[in-house]
């Protein structure tokens, strides 16, 4: 069976003339031609798909947060405005509820507190034992393992076994602390601790996973360096800080990405470890604000309208990322 | 492919594929809009009948209400789908995808009262077709106002779960001395508590704090006993007394002291397993915490352990119900009316409550096959001079007063400020 493109390509390349000037390209079979025609039946289905579950999805909840959606019933496209997020920076009542909106400032602090922190100190850490397991040392494989195992386990089985963790009597926080002469203290429900413990659990949990892409950044790395900073009379310290860890730059990168987006995504944890989407106002993230105001309330545009602001957040974090890359053509 | 269909190429099947996508996202996108399903003039006798009562005692209830309606009503049958997930939340959102979607289940557990304003317009008046005399008459007054939204009919509740109890354990009342039928106010408790945090080593009063609906529970029952049913009608009004407010609140501080060191990262069941193993005296929940003790073995309701009203509330009856609602549009419409008079017949209710560890709504039930327990909690509940709803358990309030309210207490666990906590709960209704 012949290919009906090849046939039609056949087709065209028999009326096509070899002109003398070098012609201009305008024959309708230098579009079928293409190389990116010719491949649409691989690319096409992805790039539609994506396109309307993931872009698609994105600009509807755009539109949708511009609208007064609440309640039942369907949204009304045709009066758009920007009164969703005027709400959302300064609070008051909006026309679509009878009840004072507050802003939604205090969870978007939170949730900067916690990617920062979190991000940060993940990567050092992770940084630290990548390192440490680099140095051929033995059971290299089960600590590894180790490390990352943590990372497998879900949100609500960290958050459970935090909550435990963290007990006042027999959690193994406070018993370390006991040790050494502090506390008991009062963590999961003490406003200027919570965060930090939220913070805390989900380092434990993901640092792993910045040791397992340091430690493929760091076996990149040919020994000559190593060894031509010892040469040199470099100290350890002196030859990781100088010499290697500048050349961990695209993994610290790529693994800060992943790790800011996780962050974000710090709602399960929160709604396992307080019970629900009220995780308290010092440990109120923009996810759970936005749970409450869509799904508690049926505050739909406004719902929408933190989820943009958390899409702007997570881009703002992200399309460095990428412009970098691009620039240094490895897109 | 294999190779015995050598006659199809990879680009075919590449082709087909993808016009098959096209093909169901074009089906997608056209399902939103059509009232597809929801004319189920034909299949009207199929219920399509969601809750969340996917295990336990709650399942077991539901399981023996609908085995109780198919002996009488053979002919109706049931696509009953338990929607699993924490509480309701999950299912509400079931619900809601497909009132959004045009195709309306015939019935679904649901909280009555102010809850019923989360699905504004999705309803249908019930009066007459269900709601006739027989059920008028024999629901209660406050019952009864619960079932209504707007003025009609709805809903008709199935059960109910009182929320001003207060739960102890003989031994250690009795080892520190304490009479609980002698405690008259919300402040007695307090000093109830304190001596038995001298007497004996048990925790005082048992409480998990890390999440916020337990404290609002046992804050709302204390507003009832020290403001009356006067002050707490006005406060689920939105008229509240900030100082009547604050100091339901303060009491709730006080009783703090006497909560278990580790609150925070403990549970409901936790906290009852210490009433339970006598290493607490009182727990102040719902009526659901009996369940657990009467599954226990050596665990008996009088000897080993007791109830009395939260003192200061002894004439109310604080309502926490469930209830199933006519959706309007609905698939079943014949069969959803049969079953929801099954729901507001005593026959129906005594099956459920007997699993449910809850009592009927109807004042004219036969309890006798309940435990002593329900017996007693339904003599009081006919005996009782009013029938508030509760506020946490979404009966008293619209949910986005209900959401203000957890916000509040989400605050006041972390810092236990009555004066701010006030200012904000009164805030909650503006």
């Amino acid at each position: 069976m012949r290919n009906p493109l090849t046939i039609l390509r056949q087709r065209l390349e028999d009326h096509r003339e070899v002109r003398a000037d070098g012609g201009t390209a305008t024959e309708a079979g230098s579009i079928l031609d293409r190389d990116s025609v010719r491949s649409a039946p691989f690319w096409l289905p992805p790039f539609l798909l994506i396109g309307l579950f993931i872009y698609g999805a994105i600009i509807w909840n755009i539109v949708l947060s511009l609208t007064d959606f609440q309640g039942l019933g369907s949204p009304d496209y045709s009066a758009l405005d920007f009164e969703n997020y005027v709400i959302a920076f300064v609070g008051g009542t909006p026309s679509w509820s009878e009840l004072t909106v507050s802003p939604v400032w205090n969870a978007a602090w939170n949730t900067v507190v916690l990617m920062v922190s979190f991000s940060v100190v993940c990567l050092a850490v992770g940084l630290v034992m990548a390192i440490l397991v680099d140095q051929e040392i033995r059971f290299e494989n089960t600590f590894r393992t180790i490390y990352l195992l943590p990372m497998s386990l879900s949100f609500v089985v960290t958050a459970k076994f935090w909550l435990y963790m963290y007990n006042v009597e027999t959690g193994l926080v406070n018993i370390i602390l006991g040790a050494v002469g502090v506390g008991p203290i009062e963590i999961v429900q003490n406003p200027d601790l919570k965060l930090a413990a939220v913070a805390f659990a989900l380092i434990w949990q993901f640092s792993g996973y910045a040791m397992i892409v340091y430690l493929a950044g760091l076996r990149a790395i040919p020994t000559s360096h190593f060894e031509a900073a010892r040469v040199d009379g470099a100290s350890t310290i002196r030859m990781y800080w100088r010499v290697i860890i500048p050349q961990l730059r695209t993994a610290t990168v790529s693994a800060l990405v992943v790790l800011t987006v996780f962050s974000l995504k710090a709602f399960d944890f929160l709604f396992s470890m307080y019970g629900g989407y009220q995780p308290g106002p010092s440990a109120d993230i923009l996810a759970t604000r936005m749970v409450r105001e869509a799904y508690a309330n049926g505050n739909w545009a406004y719902g929408s309208a933190i989820a943009v602001l958390l899409f702007i957040m997570a881009l703002a974090i992200v399309a460095p990322y990428i412009y970098t890359q691009y620039q240094r053509g490895e897109l | 492919m294999s190779e015995h269909e050598p006659n199809v190429s990879r680009r075919t099947v590449l082709t087909t594929t993808s016009a098959a996508a096209v093909a169901g996202l074009a089906g997608c996108s056209g399902g939103g809009g059509g009232g597809d399903g929801g004319d189920g003039g034909s299949g009207g006798n199929e219920l399509e009948l969601l809750h969340a009562w996917s295990s336990g005692d709650g399942n077991a209830a539901i399981a023996a209400l609908i085995e109780g309606f198919q002996e009488e009503h053979p002919d109706v049958e049931f696509a009953e789908e338990p929607v699993d997930g924490a509480a309701r939340s999950n299912l509400d959102q079931v619900v809601l995808n497909k009132l959004q979607a045009n195709d309306p289940p015939s019935t679904f557990q649901t909280w009555p009262g102010k809850t019923l304003a989360k699905f504004d317009g999705a309803y249908e008046d019930i009066e007459g077709d269900v709601w006739d005399d027989d059920l008028k008459e024999n629901y209660l007054a406050g019952p009864q106002e619960q079932a209504q939204y707007d003025g009609s009919y709805v809903t008709v509740p199935l059960n109910i779960h009182r929320i001003n109890n207060l739960f102890y354990n003989t031994a250690v009342l009795e080892e520190a001395g304490v009479d609980p039928e002698s405690l008259s106010s919300p402040s007695d408790v307090v000093d109830a508590c304190e001596t038995i945090a001298a007497e004996t080593d048990a925790v005082p009063f048992a409480q998990q704090t890390s999440g916020g609906w337990s404290t609002v529970q046992l804050w709302e029952t204390i507003l009832l006993g020290q403001a009356g049913i006067d002050g707490y009608e006005a406060f689920i009004n939105g008229n509240g007394d900030t100082a009547a407010v604050e100091s339901a609140l303060q009491s709730v501080v006080d009783l703090s002291e006497y909560y278990p060191s580790d609150s925070s990262s403990i549970s409901f069941t936790e906290a009852n397993t210490m009433v339970m193993d006598g290493d607490a005296a009182f727990i102040h929940q719902g009526d659901w915490a009996a369940g657990a003790y009467s599954n226990a073995d050596d665990f008996n309701y009088g000897d080993d352990w007791g109830q009395v009203t939260y003192p200061g509330t002894s004439r109310s009856y604080l309502l926490n119900m469930d209830s199933f609602p006519y959706l309007a549009n609905n698939p079943s419409p014949e069969a959803t009316k049969q079953f929801l008079s099954y729901c507001g017949s005593a026959e129906g209710q005594v099956l459920f409550n007997a699993e449910k560890g809850s009592i009927p709504p109807r004042s004219d039930a036969d309890v006798s096959s309940l435990n002593n327990f329900q017996q007693d909690q339904f003599e009081d509940f006919n005996a009782a001079d009013n029938q508030p709803p509760s506020i946490q358990h979404g009966l008293a309030v619209s949910p986005g007063v209900s959401t203000n309210i957890s916000s509040a207490f989400s605050g006041f666990l972390e810092d236990y400020d009555a004066a701010a906590t006030a200012d904000a709960l009164i805030n909650a209704f503006n």
